[in-house]
């Protein structure tokens, strides 16, 4: 490990962030193969188990289920979100 | 020499494991605890309220928000009023 | 083509989220676009933008009607057609959707 100043002093290699693990990516592993709730932009959720998120957060799901004003419109059995349109990723 | 000057990133970092209000670019709030976040000011937000441009309040476990679509982020705030607590 | 490093991944392994539009390739695909539009058709070709080249087409506009304040959908079908990535909302191999 080298200093670390320069380049990211908010890095996860933070010992508050780290032990609590709970910066972005700790997160993200913590929930990964679980059930969650997608949220876009646009007001739309998916609903489904996570697969896996790149640095994008563009997202993988299975089983999912779209919900258009909390009413269930569609079912896919597999999902690719663009992560532009994310607004949050939730655990449920 | 260290200047006392406040780097916005550090005022975030100042804020994790406190309550932190989140107005987003579009009519959209969210009040939570910060957990952390990362260059992108992604947040892992906890016991968190969503409130949506009519007024509709949603409570999330734990979420991961998206730091492209964040406005401005206001330490200890709650929507819809100034926090109570000392 | 397959190398011998390909080979190694298995197939069907999503390690990454792109991977399942590469799993979808030459497969009859749902995709989702802003503005209330939806295609389905055969993924010919994809990038790290979510550029896609899809053939045998169908698009699907949905429409608010002002006068009746109806939702109207209007069908166009394409040979083959290019989508612009930014356009991209969700895309979705067609198993039983």
């Amino acid at each position: 490990m080298n200093n670390g100043t320069a380049e990211s002093p908010f890095s996860p290699s933070a010992e508050k962030s780290e032990t609590l693990s709970n910066n972005p990516s700790a997160f993200l592993s913590q929930i990964t193969g679980a059930k969650v709730a997608v949220k876009l932009n646009s007001g739309v959720e998916y609903r489904g188990d996570l697969q896996c998120v790149d640095g994008y957060m563009n997202i993988a799901l299975e089983q999912t289920e779209e919900y258009v004003d909390g009413v269930l419109k569609n079912q896919y059995g597999d999902v690719f979100i663009r992560g532009n349109n994310v607004l949050y990723i939730s655990s449920i | 020499m260290a200047t006392s000057q406040l780097l916005p990133l550090e005022l975030v970092d100042k804020c994790v494991g406190s309550r932190i209000w989140v107005v987003m670019k579009t009519d959209r709030e969210f009040s939570g605890t910060l957990l952390g976040f990362d260059d992108f000011v992604n947040m892992v937000l906890e016991d968190v309220t969503e409130y949506d441009n009519l007024g509709n309040q949603t409570h999330l476990e734990k979420i991961l928000l998206n730091g492209n679509n964040i406005c401005m982020l206001i330490p200890g705030g709650e929507p819809g009023g100034e926090a109570g607590s000392e | 083509m397959a190398d011998t490093g390909a080979d190694q991944l298995d197939d069907t392994i999503v390690s990454e989220p792109l991977d399942l539009v590469r799993l979808s390739l030459n497969e009859r695909v749902f995709v989702k676009l802003k503005g209330d539009r939806e295609i389905r058709g055969r993924l010919h070709a994809y990038d790290s933008h979510c550029n896609l080249v899809l053939s045998d087409v169908e698009e699907t506009v949905y429409v608010m009607d002002d006068e009746e304040a109806d939702l109207k959908t209007i069908k166009k079908q394409s040979e083959m057609l290019f989508v612009r990535g930014d356009a991209v909302v969700l895309i979705s191999p067609p198993t039983q959707s």
